[in-house]
């Protein structure tokens, strides 16, 4: 299957493999922050994150081999080789091939990215040889010294046999170190083992590390299933046997090979010295907290906190605590299930649906509201006629029945598309993890909300845009820390994420508490720039806008945080893609807000249908704020342009018929206002007519139409056909842009 | 109508084997296992007329699974490969030791790897 003839890049298996990838890459960066956190902690690694490390670079070579990508098995495979010497000791944590991972990720990242693109293959695949030389430049690390000086034990020979190299690697590692080696052997229920293995591992690994868990035949009913544990720990067999109270397992100490010379061995009483730092066993002060964590994650779940501060943890372990540092739990790490129990759970409860099924099945749902909007025009007309309308009473209750259902249907397979914003906040809670240490700036950042839900497409989205306001906070908006102390701030800095839903909108607010931005800096740019004709009159919040502005969005210095040639002016580009908006406050030496405003859903959206001239045009409903009977006189001409007192605050109106060139009603005595609105800015559409509210599916429209700036897309609708879709956002940032450039 | 079990914690992997032995002469019944732990709750279920495992796995790693399955009066019997990718030559050593039937190196020939399948599963049931 190597070398090109693997299957298809069409195939399921494929697309398979490349999430598969993708999953296990984002894996690799947490882990990677991790290691990271822990060794800049100061304290030792734990072996069983490298060995996780060290198995996704395992299955990456495994994968890629059979997909014939010879070049990324190829960059796996020395991944593999750097990690396999990392996990046995061969090489040092602080060799430069360790310093090299991250570099690899990120190379893996770029390349799967590239897939599929012939030019880029090219390019990457150099990209990926030069990688590799200069790993093997750094030579494969020492040989490893596990057969030196290390007491020699009696063990089961069939247990040896089970114990992988790393396995091994780790048993001698822990006798160099003077651990003891005990055997836990416990009997459960087959059915249920899991739970009440993992909860005498997770119970063992808080005094000591599980190097093998082997199950055994021999218990004493069928129904049964024992487990061997090789366990070492400074515990010796009493003392491990009072710490894992449980009556069904038995730990017994492997004794020594005494015909072997071992000089080494401690004598016993050094063994019961108090457990020395290591990064395996958790500080005596956790075992309880773990413990009683370990007895929730059997009850049931409880409901998920909105609110996570994640580096609130770390922080304060770090800095307050004077401990000497057996390592403090990675942060977030709290209250995280036992592994091999999560990862049994999350194959049983979940199923991965390609998103691209979920769009099938909206699709058919779509169609189906069309078709009852059709049901319901014909109840209508069966009603009218006194001949029919029994039958039209009849159809209409089924009419009625069927939308029910139809709604309930409806709002399930939405329910599907929507997941927490947790996953991607996690993500930038690791981006101010590594910007943390890069600049050495001293930033926390909070999340709050990381339960708020949105549409899976737009989550993958909304990743570069929010990284990117992050890292621009972190890298503009905080200033040194001497900086802060003097303009009498703290010296740490914060960062603030909330996320929350507002009707139907979802709002992401970064926060900082930096320097701010200076409108006059921003003015005086705009000026030279040639954006805005000087001494214009400007309001704070239109000066702040201008950041947004191409030309000025993009930093002159380069810098390797946010220099990345991706401007404010990007942002606001992807987040109007997705049908939402940006804006920006600040106040200048306190901080700055960047809001971000998005429907929750791009799926199926309520709209209002109204009538302009011959033609007919749905609003999403999301937008609508109101709906006016004015009098025409009530409308104030000002400077070319329309407004309307509302309730005491200028509206700026706009017709409908003007936006997209149709003839205007003539005098009527009353029109319709629209009131539409995103975020905080306000419109009032100008149309002949109100049709009505409907379920509509947005499709995007091909050809020389579907550039229209204005319309998003079109929609079918029972009575008037394919009817077009406003883009509100659009509309109202060209309208008030206008009025701003008059 | 041959039943597999096949235990890898890569779900691609998994369905490549899959497939691959979907294209068997004979008809193949398969049951997928990402775990250790969740081929230990497979086995007791339904008698299998084979066992493909990886070695690398989270909970209990493909040795201490062959270890069981070959120790075990019940399962003793069932042909099992490991498919391992390659440069784990000792860990090879001891899967043959602790009782494999075959051992894959991945990636690995669909050919190879149906040519080795076809021969285990052809063994008469009493002689395995």
């Amino acid at each position: 299957m190597a070398n090109g003839n693997g299957p298809d890049r069409d195939s399921k298996a494929y697309s398979e493999f490349l999430s598969e990838a993708e999953e296990m890459l984002e894996r690799l960066r947490g882990d990677l922050a991790d290691l990271e956190d822990q060794r800049h902690d100061g304290g030792e690694v734990n072996p069983d994150l490298i060995n996780g490390m060290f198995r996704s670079a395992h299955s990456l070579k495994g994968l890629s081999g059979m997909f014939g990508l010879d070049a990324i098995a190829g960059l796996a495979h020395h991944f593999e080789d750097t990690l396999d010497g990392l996990r046995l000791g061969r090489i040092a944590l602080d060799s430069p091939q360790a310093g090299m991972i991250g570099n690899i990720i990120d190379l893996f990242g770029t390349v799967m990215a590239s897939l599929g693109n012939e030019a880029e293959e090219d390019q990457m695949n150099a990209s990926i040889n030069e990688l590799i030389a200069n790993l093997e430049a750094g030579g494969t690390g020492t040989e490893e010294e596990d057969s030196q000086s290390v007491p020699r034990l009696l063990l089961d020979p069939t247990l040896m046999r089970a114990l992988t190299e790393y396995e091994e690697h780790r048993l001698n590692e822990n006798l160099r170190r003077h651990r003891i080696v005990l055997l836990v052997e416990a009997a459960f229920e087959i059915l249920s083992f899991d739970e009440g293995l993992s909860e005498l591992s997770s119970s063992i690994r808080e005094v000591g590390e599980v190097i093998s868990t082997l199950p055994s035949p021999g218990a004493a009913a069928d129904s049964q299933i024992r487990f061997v544990l090789l366990v070492a720990s400074d515990l010796d067999a009493p003392a491990m046997t009072r710490h894992i109270d449980s009556p069904n397992a038995s730990v017994t100490a492997v004794p020594e090979d005494t015909g072997a010379a071992s000089t080494e061995t401690p004598a016993p009483a050094e063994k019961l010295e108090p457990p020395k730092a290591e990064p395996i066993c958790a500080p005596p002060v956790h075992q309880q907290e773990l413990s009683s964590l370990l007895v929730q994650a059997d009850a049931p779940a409880p409901p998920p906190s909105s609110s996570v501060h994640y580096e609130e943890s770390t922080s304060s372990a770090v800095d307050e605590e004077d401990a000497p540092h057996e390592s403090p739990p990675p942060p977030g790490d709290g209250g995280r299930v036992p592994e091999e129990f999560s990862s049994l759970k999350s194959v049983s409860d979940t199923v991965r649906v390609d998103i691209r099924k979920l769009n099938e099945l909206m699709n058919l749902v779509g169609e189906l509201v069309m078709h009852r909007s059709a049901i319901g025009a014909t109840v209508r007309t069966l009603s009218a006629d006194a001949a029919t309308a029994r039958a039209g009473e009849d159809l209409g209750k089924t009419y009625k029945g069927l939308s029910r259902k139809l709604k309930d249907l409806q709002s399930s397979v939405l329910e599907l598309r929507l997941v927490p914003l947790r996953q991607i906040l996690d993500k930038l809670s690791r981006v101010v993890r590594r910007l943390r240490r890069e600049l050495e700036k001293d930033v926390i950042l909070e999340l709050n909300g990381v339960d708020t839900e949105l549409d899976k497409l737009m989550v993958e989205e909304l990743v570069d845009p929010l990284v990117h306001l992050v890292r621009n906070s972190f890298d503009h908006g905080i200033e040194a820390a001497d900086e802060r102390v003097a303009a009498g701030k703290s010296e740490q800095g914060r960062i603030v994420i909330d996320a929350f839903q507002r009707g139907n909108h979802v709002v992401i607010q970064v926060t900082d508490d930096g320097r701010g931005i200076d409108p006059l800096a921003v003015r005086a740019k705009a000026e030279k720039m040639g954006v805005i004709v000087s001494g214009m009159e400007l309001t704070r919040k239109e000066i702040l806008d201008l950041v947004f502005h191409p030309g000025l969005s993009t930093r002159a210095e380069v810098t390797g945080t946010s220099g990345r040639g991706v401007g404010m002016d990007v942002v606001r580009e992807n987040i109007k893609e997705m049908g939402g908006i940006v804006t920006i406050d600040s106040d200048l030496g306190k901080g700055t807000v960047t809001s971000l405003t998005l429907p929750v859903t791009l799926a199926i959206i309520q709209s209002l249908i109204v009538g302009s001239s011959d033609q007919f045009y749905a609003i999403p409903l999301n937008a609508v704020l109101e709906t006016l009977l004015i009098d025409a006189n009530e409308i104030q001409s000002s400077e070319q342009q329309e407004l309307l007192n509302l309730r005491g605050e200028p509206l700026t109106l706009r017709s409908l018929s003007d936006e997209f060139g149709l003839p205007r009603a003539e005098d009527a005595e009353q029109v319709y206002v629209v009131v539409i609105g995103i975020g905080e800015s306000r419109l009032g559409l100008i149309v002949d007519r109100l049709e009505g509210q409907q379920d509509t599916v947005l499709k995007p429209i091909q050809g020389p139409i579907g550039e229209v700036r204005g319309i998003s897309g079109a929609t079918e609708i029972s009575e008037h056909g394919a009817v077009l879709v406003l883009d509100v956002a659009a509309i109202v940032e060209d309208t008030l842009r206008r009025r701003d450039l008059r | 109508m041959q039943h597999v079990l096949i235990v890898e914690d890569s779900a691609t992997m998994r369905s490549l084997i899959a497939s691959t032995l979907e294209d068997l002469d004979v008809p193949v019944k398969i049951t997928e296992a990402a775990s250790g732990f969740e081929a230990l709750h497979c086995l007791p279920r339904d008698p299998f007329d084979l066992i493909v495992t990886d070695i690398n796995m989270p909970d209990i790693n493909g040795l201490e699974l062959v270890s069981f399955i070959k120790s075990n009066a019940t399962y003793r019997g069932i042909p099992l490969v490991i498919v391992s990718t390659e440069g784990a030559e000792r860990d090879r050593a001891k899967g043959m030791e602790l009782g494999a039937d075959a051992y894959l190196v991945k990636p690995f020939e669909p050919e190879e790897f149906c040519s080795v399948i076809m021969e285990l599963l052809a063994q008469p049931k009493q002689e395995r």
